[in-house]
């Protein structure tokens, strides 16, 4: 039993640290909690459905369920990519300098218009994403991994890796530390901000879009209020790990995952995010900065 | 600070007050016509629970047509509002004084209880008459209020149904209990629990979070505690799920739900892990011909019918036909009239009792069999449940 | 429009002419007046008095407010163009003949449902003022603020079914205990940066929510608690809404009196030095804790007050009233309707609360109408409506 909740706990908590990530890289760069991240990754999960749409128009069946799973994910990913530079370009950069408050409040609505946009063009019913792997999974003893939860994990690893590689050895990254830490002088350096701003925005919304595929495919059914929920636990997952640290979201969101697994198996499961808040406000008093956050002294 | 910022900073107050005194204006209510009349339907259709309002909102809309097909009620054309309650309580109230303003005579409505209880106050001090299509919390009639109604059953009546059901067909001996911590989902569950023998012992009884998606955590601890049967209190979403990712984990315990996850969708989500799914929910509407003339004119606009839409469709019947049978629009004597008569529904003839509770709750089993719902044979007949 | 323009009393205010009234007051008066007419045309007479009432006494309010600053003295609510011998009146009577006409207002607005929205209304004003000392003065970014209100909510819902205490009763204590839960919640959060404080406050608010949902031997759990007395006063049973609707202004204009009091003492230049600096205002000698704390207490307060009077509205409490969306929307009539000011959170309130039953119209979309709102109100009125003045003082920038 504690591997399996151990390997279910992995799985949420990947899931969780793939959307954090758009969390925490929107945050680095401008200090804003894009409250409207969540319903990318719902529109993601709607992506790969009107994707599964799409390629069944065009009579494209790939061989394996894997490769489908991927190009949905890619589809997913491009079209999120876009959703989320559209709303930087529309509704947060008009607001730039305008304090910490008016982007939230922004954000916040364009969460509502997302949610409720989604309602209306797909209607208010559960969309069902077929079982393609139905059964077929990994038994170790009395523990079960099936292939959907392999797929996630390994593609988070796989995702996270090279993130991690874009932002410390290329260029783009490069410029994305520089305007995170300081846009004028960054801005004064040659870099154009707001591209790299632009590009943050699509790094972000690509990941949550491909997180929203992998979870239609893991539960398979979706509908337009599963951004709600899973927006707030990635945003505490990116803040337990030190909002602004990349590393931070993954260990955030793997550690959420698994305080809820653990949490729900072995306490009880009414209280599942009772727990996963009381450990971030636990973290968060003994350690203000976070797991991996900079112990920084106040700016003057 | 200089003049002309002065000047600036009150023209935007002036500008600004404007606004609520604009809205406000926009506030006030239409003007009655004596040539129709007015009906309600009051249901949550955005949010969460949207997809509920929906199957409610547009079976009481397919009832209102038809009659008015017919000529209407009393020689007067029916006017249907179709209200918002977004499932919160104070949305609720504001909605209910909404419809009370616009001059209507009945309303169907609401969808969660918790707003069904605070907006009843509404109505009942407007001397409205109420039905409502699916609060099935025993408080919602409990209070004593002569003019609200429903035509669904109560958690209590269903609950017992369905532990019958458990201890003496399946002779269940450990049980599981999950629900989803909402007013219906506990309700229900804490019913079963109730009415359980002393046969059938409860193993694992745990609450889960409406709007979650996974239930791996919960299920592998259910799983270890080996019940031979799973009771789920909530509707379909997760009532999918949960069986979906317990066929999954290999638990093969037999699940047994109500009829908030008598829902096609109920089907689509669980796959082919919804096989041999038992659920309670009201007798087969297909033998009766009302019903069917329904159904197929619902399918013919709308894809699916939800669990709660026959509820709905005669509640609406039941109101007009009260209307109708008290020759008045005047809400106490419609509300008389709906409890001392009974009348034909698409589940059979419905009647009230004192509370305004349907007086037989038609609760059979049901049973997932090829990807279908189909009633279970052998057994029973509607099982009668008296409410008091 | 004219035989309207002749017997409604805007007609009559129009007709007060005072030629110092500058080009602009003007302009915005005649946009008022216009809005006023073009509703007189289209819409029932009792719903225009009541709407130029409320932004007459808006108007009044403001004016009163604002009796301290001697540079806003003359004229700002001149837009209004109240008859001159109104002007001459001690301010305390202005501010007293004010509190009458809103209190009049429900016997005006004939209709039950504008009652009931308003009075929903005034109730999200006094959360809104709560929040503001918070947000708006303090400048703490708070997301779980409607967990206080629950408190209250709750406090009350089972002080009244355990002992029969009345809302009259009941309220200090509940106030008492919204303010507990703020200072609980501030206490060991106070070291935490802007957004840290905001998701301890927003996993503050779950918590609370989930535990009423799952403690059912004292909450009823999801049920919530049922039958909820409704307050009476020396026997006398207030039921009607339009005696909720004079609690609720009650309670408003107290949480509204209180809070510009405050802002003009010491206390409310030391949370203002907070907001804008909180290392230069602790070099000055500004107590910086205990003032955040001191916020945190009183707005958990008001929420507390308001919460006892939802509660016994609605005569049934349960924990769907209390979602993060909840917390998102008093947050949202602090930012829209000036953070800082207690006129501009009150006037956001109210709108923010009207303005969802206006687009009632508009069935499913009126969320989606709502949403695109916040965004362009961002867009293009980022202080909010109404902004703070800021405060001068001697030898200020």
């Amino acid at each position: 039993m504690f591997l399996q909740q151990l390997i279910n706990g992995i799985t949420l908590g990947c899931v969780y640290a793939l959307i954090a990530l758009g969390y925490t890289m929107v945050y680095g760069i401008l200090q804003l909690i894009n409250f409207a991240h969540g319903e990318i990754y719902m529109l993601g999960a709607y992506l790969g459905v009107i994707g599964l749409a799409l390629l069944q128009a065009i009579h494209f069946a790939p061989s394996s369920p894997l490769v489908l799973v991927l190009t949905l994910a890619l589809f997913a990913a491009l079209i999120a990519a876009l959703w989320g530079i559209t709303i930087e370009r529309l509704a947060y950069r008009p607001l730039r300098g305008a304090g910490r408050l008016a982007p939230l409040i922004a954000a916040l609505g364009i969460s509502i218009v997302l949610q409720n946009f989604v309602m209306h063009s797909q209607g208010a019913r559960e969309k069902i994403f077929p079982a393609l792997w139905a059964g077929s999974g990994y038994i170790f003893g009395n523990t079960r991994v099936s292939a959907v939860q392999l797929l996630i994990i390994i593609t988070s690893a796989v995702m996270m890796v090279g993130l991690t590689l874009l932002v410390q050895k290329t260029r783009i990254g490069t410029a994305m530390r520089a305007t995170a830490q300081d846009r004028v002088m960054a801005q004064l350096c040659g870099i154009d901000a707001n591209m790299i701003i632009a590009i943050t925005f699509a790094i972000g919304s690509a990941l949550a879009g491909i997180a929203g595929v992998l979870i239609a495919a893991y539960y398979g059914m979706i509908n337009f209020y599963i951004g709600y929920q899973a927006g707030l636990k990635a945003f505490a997952a990116a803040v337990l790990g030190g909002i602004g640290t990349i590393p931070g979201a993954m260990l955030g969101g793997l550690l959420l995952g698994l305080v809820e697994a653990f949490g729900a198996g072995y306490l009880s499961s009414q209280y599942k995010d009772v727990y996963a808040f009381l450990i971030l406000i636990l973290f968060l008093i003994f350690r203000p900065g976070g797991l991996l956050g900079e112990q920084l002294a106040e700016k003057v | 600070m200089t003049r002309p910022s002065l000047l600036r900073r009150k023209t935007g107050l002036g500008g600004t007050l404007g606004l609520p005194a604009m809205l406000l204006l926009a506030l006030v209510g239409c003007s009655r016509q004596s040539d129709t009349i007015r009906i309600a339907v009051v249901s949550p259709m955005t949010g969460e629970s949207a997809k509920m309002g929906e199957d409610i909102s547009r079976a009481v809309q397919l009832a209102v047509e038809e009659w008015n097909q017919q000529g209407g009620v009393l020689g007067r054309r029916i006017i249907l509002s179709i209200e918002d309650d977004r499932a919160d309580p104070k949305d609720a109230v504001s909605a209910a004084s909404k419809v009370v303003a616009q001059g209507a005579v009945g309303v169907i409505g609401h969808y969660n209880s918790s707003c069904t209880i605070p907006a009843s106050n509404i109505y009942h001090e407007a001397g409205i008459p109420m039905i409502t299509p699916a609060s099935t919390n025993p408080m919602v009639t409990d209070r004593g209020y002569s003019s609200v109604f429903r035509t669904c059953g109560r958690d209590d009546q269903q609950g017992r149904v369905e532990a019958d059901f458990a201890c003496q067909a399946l002779n269940a001996q450990r049980i599981a209990i999950l629900h989803d911590k909402t007013t219906y989902g506990q309700g229900l569950a804490g019913e079963f629990r109730k009415n359980l023998t002393s046969t059938a012992e409860v193993v694992f009884a745990e609450g889960v979070t409406r709007g979650d998606k996974d239930f791996s955590a919960v299920l592998t601890s259910l799983k270890a505690a080996s019940p031979d049967l799973v009771m789920f209190g909530g509707l379909y979403g997760e009532g999918g799920l949960i069986i979906r990712q317990m066929r999954d984990l290999g638990v093969a315990a037999a699940f047994l739900s109500g009829d908030g996850v008598y829902d096609p969708e109920f089907l689509r989500i669980a796959g082919s892990a919804a096989e041999g799914a038992y659920l309670s929910y009201a007798p087969s509407a297909e033998g009766i011909p009302a019903a069917r003339k329904f159904l197929e004119s619902y399918l013919k606009r709308w894809p699916e019918v939800g669990p709660y839409s026959l509820f709905a469709y005669d509640a609406t019947n039941i109101l007009l036909k009260g209307i109708e049978l008290a020759g008045t629009t005047d809400g106490r004597k419609v509300a008389a009239t709906i409890h001392t008569n009974s009348f034909p529904a698409a589940f059979g003839t419905v009647a009230f009792d004192a509370k305004g509770d349907p007086v037989v709750a038609p609760y059979v089993m049901w049973i997932v069999r090829d990807g279908k719902l189909v009633p279970l044979d052998g057994l029973p007949k509607p099982v009668h449940v008296e409410t008091h | 429009m004219g035989a309207n323009d002749a017997d409604s009393p805007q007609g009559a205010a129009n007709g007060v002419k005072d030629d110092s009234v500058a080009a602009d007051h003007r302009r915005a008066f005649e946009a008022l007046g216009a809005v006023a007419l073009t509703g007189a045309i289209t819409l029932p007479f009792t719903g225009l008095i009541g709407s130029l009432a409320i932004a007459v006494a808006a108007g009044l309010f403001q004016y009163y407010s604002s009796g301290d600053a001697s540079h806003i003295k003359r004229g700002s609510w001149q837009p209004i163009a109240v008859p001159q011998i109104v002007r001459t009146l001690h301010p305390k009577l202005k501010g007293a003949i004010a509190a009458v006409f809103l209190l009049l207002l429900p016997l005006l607005l004939l209709q039950r449902y504008q009652i009931e929205v308003l009075t929903l209304g005034l109730l999200y004003a006094t959360l809104a003022i709560g929040l503001n000392y918070i947000v708006g003065l303090c400048g703490l970014l708070v997301l779980g603020y409607i967990a206080f209100y629950a408190i209250g909510a709750y406090a009350y819902a089972l002080l009244n079914l355990h002992f029969g205490i009345g809302l009259f009763a009941a309220w200090p204590l509940a106030m008492l205990a919204g303010a507990l839960a703020g200072l609980l919640v501030g206490l060991p959060v106070m070291r935490l940066r802007g957004d840290y404080l905001a998701i301890v406050t927003l996993g503050f608010g779950e918590i609370v929510r989930i535990v009423l949902n799952n403690w059912d031997a004292v909450t009823a759990g999801p049920n919530g608690i049922m039958g909820i007395a409704r307050p009476s006063l020396f026997g006398w049973k207030l039921t009607s809404p339009s005696a909720y609707y004079i609690l609720a202004l009650l309670l408003t204009c107290v949480a509204f009196y209180t809070q510009s009091r405050m802002i003009k003492s010491r206390i409310g230049r030391a949370w203002e030095a907070i907001r804008e600096d909180e290392l230069a205002a602790a070099h000055c000698g500004v107590p910086v804790v205990k003032m955040k704390l001191l916020a945190m207490a009183m707005g958990g307060l008001w929420a507390g007050a308001a919460g006892a009077l939802f509660a016994s509205r609605m005569t049934h409490v349960s924990p769907e009233s209390f979602t993060f969306l909840e917390s998102v929307l008093v947050l949202c009539m602090v930012v829209l309707g000036g953070m800082g000011n207690p006129i501009g959170v009150s006037v956001g309130a109210v709108s923010l609360i009207v303005l969802p039953e206006l687009l009632r119209g508009a069935a499913g979309y009126r969320m989606l109408a709502f949403g695109l709102l916040l965004v362009l109100a961002m867009r293009y009125r980022r202080e909010g409506f109404l902004p703070m003045r800021r405060l001068k003082l001697a030898g200020g920038n």
